[in-house]
């Protein structure tokens, strides 16, 4: 063996400067990616909070108000529907004293698939039968029946609508009809007729994520239908808690709130 | 020919006899009938059911009296008075009901729900005359009310109450089953709600204990335990029994939708389901 300390260095040197990685295979040896936490497909429960980016730009944040990026094909009876609309979101934004949004001044009902956009937790139960979408938001709820029912049409215009599901695969498909047309669409203004037929896509894509594409079909608003992605996150800390539109001190607490989400 | 008279007499008495028979059997004929096509049927055995499932759509179960004044359950849980504490009376006769002997006219309640479509808070929510689902999941019984989408979520996978969730409408449940009784316990309730439709109040220290049982397979009981020493001297107990719905489904009962909150009373009280 040579007396090398300058070797010796060297060679030390290069096994330091590898070492992090070095030690880090020793220490767990199998992990390459984590792989994915096991999840039933079938399961949707748990409480869920929309996912979204987070994009530099206010203006880029579509999903505050509205479903897609891109402004949705809308017949002319859509349009003249949406251009009356004065909405306080979006680059067109009124006062809150100026809008006319149903929500905002008389505290209906939100309506379906409005209830989404706004930034509060949902949770999901699943019984036989059923799968109930429960909503922070007003205590509103989407309860899809999944017993093969048909849908039923003497229960009359409903602010939710009524929804039946099967199971395609992995995948919920609810079909949501049997509106009022008290709502609006989304918080910007788009329309939406008491003909509108939601048809939802839902899988939980893994442990802590479920996807819910949004089929808009609605003739007499809306010149072909139109889709709209949402992601969801699983929340597994969470709890609903209440927030009733009546305890809104002034709606210009709800966009402040809505802008700066502070969780549990 | 003797032969032939006897045996005219003995047909006579023979059709006789027969027709005493046909009679007699006739006469039996409901249990005769009954025995000989359901020879095994002994009273009619209860449906079974799980004492341990609520889930259902449940509509409460009332007896009907005479007069529209003693259907007290229509706007309170029990028939006598609670015992107020100086306090309670005072909320008590400040509450201008349009319920009840001392009822105002609807343009004079200052009931806050006909004010404003507020929530119901609980246990009023009990008290309109409208279905709720029971749908039970691992970690929660969930009672989903149709009047205004309320509802009373009941956590029963051992948590303790959270005090963080501020003061709530529909308060903060947690439960446990003791044997076939699931006992519910609520808290943290703010104080902006009637506890009744006639006005008897509640503070934010208004803890509720629930005591719920399948009776059997069509009926469930709620034994409601009030206990509010601001509001009322000692705890007391109210009983609403309800009955299964199999074939109804919760539809939707918007306050909003109302367009005088005389038709909320006269819907109320004119079931149409």
């Amino acid at each position: 063996m040579c007396k090398c300390p300058l070797g010796i260095a060297l060679v030390l040197a290069i096994a330091l400067s590898y070492a992090p990685a070095a030690l880090a295979q020793s220490k767990q040896p199998s992990e390459k990616k984590a792989p994915g936490k096991p999840f039933d497909p079938h399961d949707l429960s748990g409480v869920w909070q929309q996912d979204h980016p987070r994009l530099i730009t206010v203006d880029a944040r579509y999903w505050v108000y509205k479903f897609t990026m891109e402004e949705p094909p809308m017949t002319a009876w859509g349009l003249a529907e949406f251009n009356a609309a004065k909405t306080s979101f979006g680059p067109h934004a009124f006062p809150l004293a100026e809008t006319n949004d149903p929500v905002y001044h008389t505290c209906t009902p939100l309506g379906f698939p409005r209830i989404f956009l706004y930034p509060l937790p949902l949770q999901i139960v699943q019984s036989p039968g059923e799968v109930i979408m429960l909503f922070e938001y007003d205590s509103l709820r989407h309860q899809i029946h999944t017993d093969g029912r048909a849908h039923d049409t003497s229960l009359g215009p409903l602010w939710m609508g009524d929804s039946v599901g099967h199971w395609e695969g992995n995948t919920l498909v609810a079909d949501t009809l049997n509106f009022n047309d008290k709502t609006w669409l989304d918080r910007m203004g788009h329309p939406h007729s008491e003909g509108l037929h939601v048809i939802e896509r839902i899988r939980r894509v893994d442990h802590d994520h479920l996807v819910d594409d949004l089929t808009i079909e609605d003739s007499k608003a809306y010149s072909k239908p139109w889709t709209a992605h949402q992601i969801f996150a699983l929340e597994p800390k969470w709890t609903l808690a209440e927030s009733f539109c009546e305890d809104q001190e002034s709606f210009e607490k709800i966009d402040e709130d809505a802008a700066a989400p502070a969780k549990k | 020919m003797k032969v032939r008279i006897g045996r005219a007499i003995a047909l006579r008495k023979r059709l006789l006899g027969f027709l005493l028979a046909l009679a007699m059997v006739l006469g039996f004929s409901r249990t005769a009938s009954a025995q000989t096509k359901h020879p095994s049927e002994a009273p009619a055995a209860p449906a079974p059911f799980n004492p341990h499932d609520l889930s259902g759509v449940w509509m409460q179960d009332r007896p009907r009296p005479g007069t529209v004044l003693e259907r007290y359950w229509i706007y309170e849980l029990t028939e006598e008075e609670p015992p107020m504490t100086a306090w309670g009376e005072a909320q008590f006769k400040a509450a201008k009901s349009s319920f009840g002997t001392h009822a105002v006219p609807i343009d004079e309640t200052n009931d806050p729900i006909y004010r404003n479509c507020s929530p119901t808070g609980f246990p009023r929510a009990f008290f309109h005359a409208f279905p709720l689902q029971i749908v039970q999941v691992p970690g929660e019984v969930i009672m989903l009310f149709e009047w205004d989408s309320m509802r009373h979520q009941i956590h029963t996978d051992g948590r303790a109450h959270d005090t963080a969730l501020g003061p709530l409408w529909m308060g903060d449940s947690v439960g446990h089953w003791e044997g076939d009784t699931l006992v519910a316990d609520t808290v943290n309730f703010n104080d902006k709600t009637w506890l009744d439709r006639i006005g008897h109040p509640h503070s934010e220290a208004l803890h509720v204990i629930e005591h719920i049982r399948r009776l059997d397979r069509d009926h469930l009981q709620d034994d409601i335990t009030i206990d509010d020493p601001k509001a009322y001297s000692k705890p007391w107990t109210g009983r609403i029994v309800f009955a299964l719905k199999p074939t109804w489904t919760l539809a939707e009962e918007f306050c909003e939708d109302i367009a005088s909150f005389e038709s909320i009373e006269k819907q109320e009280t004119t079931p149409a389901k």
